[in-house]
C-alpha cells in the first residue's frame, strides 16, 4: 500500500459538559492513502462525526483533543489556529451532511465557492468566480455559468450537495472527509453523488474518508473500513474483511439487521437488543457487552477487561476488539 | 375476495400556493389521481422519492387531509365527505404511525396520558391494566407508564407511537416512514415488531418509505409513486424481481448492494424530480426516462396489466420485458 496521506493515532476527544467529562472518542487509529477510501461506520453516538471534526480541528471549545493527526507527516493537533486555517479547506476539506445549513442563504453559490478559493489563493474576485464556475461545472451542475449566480434555496437537495462538494474541491484537497454526504438524498441522487466522488478520486488521487451508517454505500465505495462503537474501534479491515469475514459480534449484528433487496426477505431480521449506549456510560469492560449475544460464552472478561484491537490470525491487517477469539457465527 | 379495508378512487390532493400578490396563484399537485386498494391481511408498501406524494397520500387515506377530488372508502364505507366528530368511527379502523417519534409525542405528557388520549377521543376511559397491556404488546412494560418521552431512546419512542396507534384496536395501520429516524440495529427491532403485531393481531399495514429495502422486508404488495401518481404496482416479489416501469428499474438499480466487488448495471438517472407545480405533459417520468418517445409527451399512460400477470400493473408505453428465466 502507498504511504498514507492522513494518519490518525490514538485519537481521543473529551467534552467538558455540565454533566461532567464525556469521552466521545476513546482512542482510535486510522490511515488513508491517496486515491483510497476509508469508511468509518457506526450508529448515533459512536463518535464517527466527532472524529472527523477533530481531524478538521473544528470542534467547539469545550472539546479536548488528544492523540496524533498527521497530514503528510505533519502534526495537526495543537497547531495554532492561523496555521490550521491554511491547511483546512486547502489540503484537507470536509463535505457536510446537511447542504442546506452548510450554505449561506444570503450569498450566491458561485460567490461561496469563490470565497473558499480566495481564502487560499491571492487572486481577483473575477478569477475566483471563474474558478467557481469551473468547479460547479465539474460537479455536474448544468448551465454552471448562469446557475452560479443563483442562491442556495433555488437549488434542489441533490444540486445543493453538489455545490458543497464543489466548495470542498475548489482547492484540490489531498484529503476529503465526507460526513454522511448522501444521507439526506434520494437513492437515485445518491447514486449520482457517489459516482461524482469516485470520478474526483480517480482524476485527482484524492484520499476519501467516508463517514456513513449505510453499509450498502460502504460496500460499494470503500477500500478499508473502521467500525466504531461507543467511541472505540470495534473492528478494522478491508471492505471484504467486514462483509465476508466479520469478526466482531457488533459488525455481524449490523449486517444481519440490514434489510436487503437482492435476496428474498427473511421472516425476521437479526436484531441487536437494546440501543447504542450514550458516550461514556460504559466505564469498564467491552462497551458492546450489554447487547452482545456472546458474553455468556466468554464470561467475566467482557465485563471487567476492555478488549483491544487484535489481529485476526492469517487475515492480514484485519483486526477486531473482542474477547471471543474466534469468528462469531450468524445467528438468525 | 377478502375484505377491503381501504379503497382510494382517483384521489387527488392539490395544495394552493397563493404566493405574492403580483404572482399568479399556483397549485401543487401533490397527489394526482391515485387509486389503491388495501385488503385485510396485506402489507402495502408505498415507495417513492421525496416529493412523490407518498406522505400526502397517507394523510388523505387516514383522512387527516381532505382530498381535492376522488373517493376514500374505509371499511367499505365512503368517508370522503365526513369531517370532525363524524370521522371518529373510522379512526377505530385506521390509525397512523408517524415518522418522527420525537415530534409526534407530547413532551409534557407521561406515556400513560399519551396512551389514554385515543381512548378518551373515543369517549371511553382506559384501565391501568389496558394501558399496561398496550405497552407489553410493543415490548415495553408497566414501569414505563409514568415516564416522559425524553426518558426514552428513539426506538422506544417509536414503540410508544405504535402503542398509541394500537389503543383503539384498529385493523389498518398507516405507517409514514416508521423507521427512517432510527439506527440500523434499532430499525430491525421495529420492523420485527411490526411483523409480530401483524401475526398476533391480524393487522394490515400501509408502509410509506423511501428505503426500498425496508419496504422489501415488510411488504406483500408494492406501489411505486412518482410525481403524485402510481407508476407501478404489484406483488412485492414480482416488482422487485422484474420491475416493469423504467423508473422502478432505475430506482432499484440505484440501491447500493452490501456485496463488495460485485459490479452491477446501474441506470443513473440524470436531473432531478420535476416540480409538482408544473409536472411534465404526458408521462410524468418522461423527462428523465431513458426510453421516452414522442407519445410519452402527449398522452399520459395508465396502469395496465403487464406480462400477463393479473396483479402486476405499470403505467408505461414501453414496459421492461421480464428477465429471462433462471435455469
Amino acid at each position: 500500500m502507498a504511504d498514507p496521506i492522513l494518519e490518525v493515532h490514538d485519537l481521543r476527544v473529551t467534552f467538558d459538559t455540565e454533566g461532567g467529562l464525556v469521552p466521545a472518542v476513546d482512542g482510535i487509529d486510522f490511515a488513508v492513502a491517496p486515491g483510497k477510501t476509508l469508511a468509518i461506520v457506526g450508529e448515533s453516538g459512536s463518535g464517527k462525526s466527532v472524529s472527523s471534526a477533530a481531524v478538521m480541528g473544528i470542534l467547539p471549545s469545550n472539546a479536548e483533543v488528544k492523540g496524533e493527526v498527521l497530514l503528510d507527516g505533519r502534526e495537526l493537533v495543537g497547531l495554532p489556529d492561523d496555521e490550521l486555517r491554511k491547511i483546512r479547506g486547502n489540503d484537507i476539506a470536509l463535505v457536510f451532511q446537511d447542504a442546506l445549513s452548510a450554505l449561506n442563504p444570503y450569498y450566491t453559490v458561485g460567490w461561496q465557492v469563490a470565497e473558499a478559493y480566495r481564502l487560499h489563493h491571492a487572486v481577483s474576485k473575477k478569477a475566483a468566480f471563474k474558478r467557481a464556475v469551473e468547479l460547479l461545472d465539474k460537479v455536474g451542475i448544468p448551465d454552471a455559468a448562469r446557475r452560479a449566480k443563483s442562491y442556495p434555496h433555488e437549488f434542489s437537495g441533490g444540486m445543493r450537495q453538489r455545490v458543497v462538494i464543489a466548495m470542498a474541491l475548489v482547492n484540490n484537497p489531498r484529503v476529503l472527509i465526507a460526513d454522511e454526504p448522501t444521507t439526506a438524498l434520494d437513492v437515485t441522487v445518491q447514486a449520482q453523488i457517489m459516482q461524482l466522488l469516485a470520478d474526483v478520486q480517480e482524476e485527482f488521487g484524492t484520499a476519501l474518508v467516508l463517514i456513513s451508517h449505510d453499509l450498502g454505500v460502504v460496500a460499494e465505495v470503500a477500500d478499508d473500513v473502521l467500525v466504531m462503537y461507543a467511541g472505540r474501534a470495534a473492528e478494522r479491515g478491508t471492505v471484504r474483511d467486514l462483509f465476508y469475514r466479520a469478526a466482531h459480534p457488533y459488525s455481524l449484528g449490523l449486517l444481519g439487521a440490514m434489510p436487503r433487496i437482492d435476496v428474498p426477505p427473511k421472516p425476521r431480521l437479526t436484531t441487536i437488543p437494546g440501543s447504542p449506549p450514550s458516550p461514556g456510560s460504559i466505564k469498564t469492560g467491552c462497551p458492546f457487552q450489554p447487547r452482545c449475544a456472546y458474553t455468556e460464552r466468554v464470561g467475566e472478561r467482557c465485563i471487567t477487561e476492555r478488549p483491544e484491537l487484535t489481529p485476526r490470525p492469517g487475515e492480514g491487517d484485519h483486526e477486531a476488539a473482542c474477547h471471543l477469539g474466534r469468528r462469531p457465527e450468524v445467528v438468525s | 375476495m377478502t375484505e377491503e379495508l381501504l379503497r382510494l378512487d382517483e384521489v387527488r390532493k392539490h395544495f394552493g400556493l397563493s404566493g405574492a400578490p403580483w404572482r399568479a396563484a399556483q397549485t401543487v399537485k401533490a397527489v394526482d389521481g391515485v387509486s389503491l386498494v388495501v385488503r385485510k391481511g396485506e402489507t402495502v408498501g408505498l415507495v417513492g422519492e421525496s416529493g412523490s406524494g407518498k406522505s400526502t397520500l397517507a394523510r388523505v387515506a387516514t383522512r387527516l387531509l381532505d382530498p381535492t377530488s376522488g373517493r376514500v372508502q374505509i371499511g367499505g364505507k365512503d368517508v370522503t365527505k365526513l369531517r370532525g366528530r363524524r370521522l371518529r368511527p373510522t379512526r377505530r379502523t385506521v390509525q397512523m404511525v408517524f415518522q418522527d417519534p420525537q415530534a409526534s409525542l407530547n413532551p409534557r405528557q407521561s406515556v400513560g396520558t399519551i396512551l389514554s388520549t385515543p381512548f378518551r377521543a373515543q369517549g371511553t376511559r382506559p384501565t391501568r391494566a389496558q394501558l399496561i397491556e398496550l405497552l407489553e404488546k410493543v415490548g415495553l412494560s408497566a414501569e414505563h407508564l409514568e415516564r416522559y418521552p425524553h426518558e426514552f431512546s428513539g426506538g422506544q419512542r417509536q414503540r410508544i407511537g405504535i402503542a398509541r396507534a394500537l389503543a383503539v384496536s384498529p385493523e389498518l395501520l398507516i405507517c409514514d416512514e416508521p423507521v427512517s429516524a432510527l439506527d440500523v440495529s434499532v430499525q430491525a427491532q421495529v420492523l420485527n415488531l411490526l411483523a409480530d403485531l401483524r401475526d398476533e393481531l391480524g393487522l394490515s399495514y400501509v408502509v410509506v418509505a423511501h428505503d426500498l429495502a425496508v419496504v422489501r422486508q415488510v411488504a406483500s404488495r408494492v406501489a411505486v409513486m412518482y410525481l403524485g401518481t402510481i407508476v407501478e404496482e404489484g406483488p412485492a416479489d414480482q416488482v422487485y424481481a422484474a420491475p416493469a416501469h423504467p423508473y422502478t428499474k432505475a430506482l432499484l438499480s440505484a440501491v447500493p448492494m452490501p456485496e463488495p466487488g460485485v459490479t452491477r448495471d446501474r441506470i443513473v438517472l440524470t436531473g432531478d424530480v420535476p416540480t409538482p407545480i408544473s409536472p411534465p405533459s404526458g408521462c410524468p417520468f418522461r423527462t428523465r426516462c431513458y426510453k421516452a418517445e414522442d407519445i410519452c409527451a402527449t398522452d399520459r399512460p395508465v396502469l395496465e396489466i403487464i406480462n400477463g400477470q393479473t396483479e402486476h400493473r405499470a403505467a408505461c408505453y414501453f414496459p421492461e420485458p421480464p428477465p429471462p428465466e433462471r435455469k
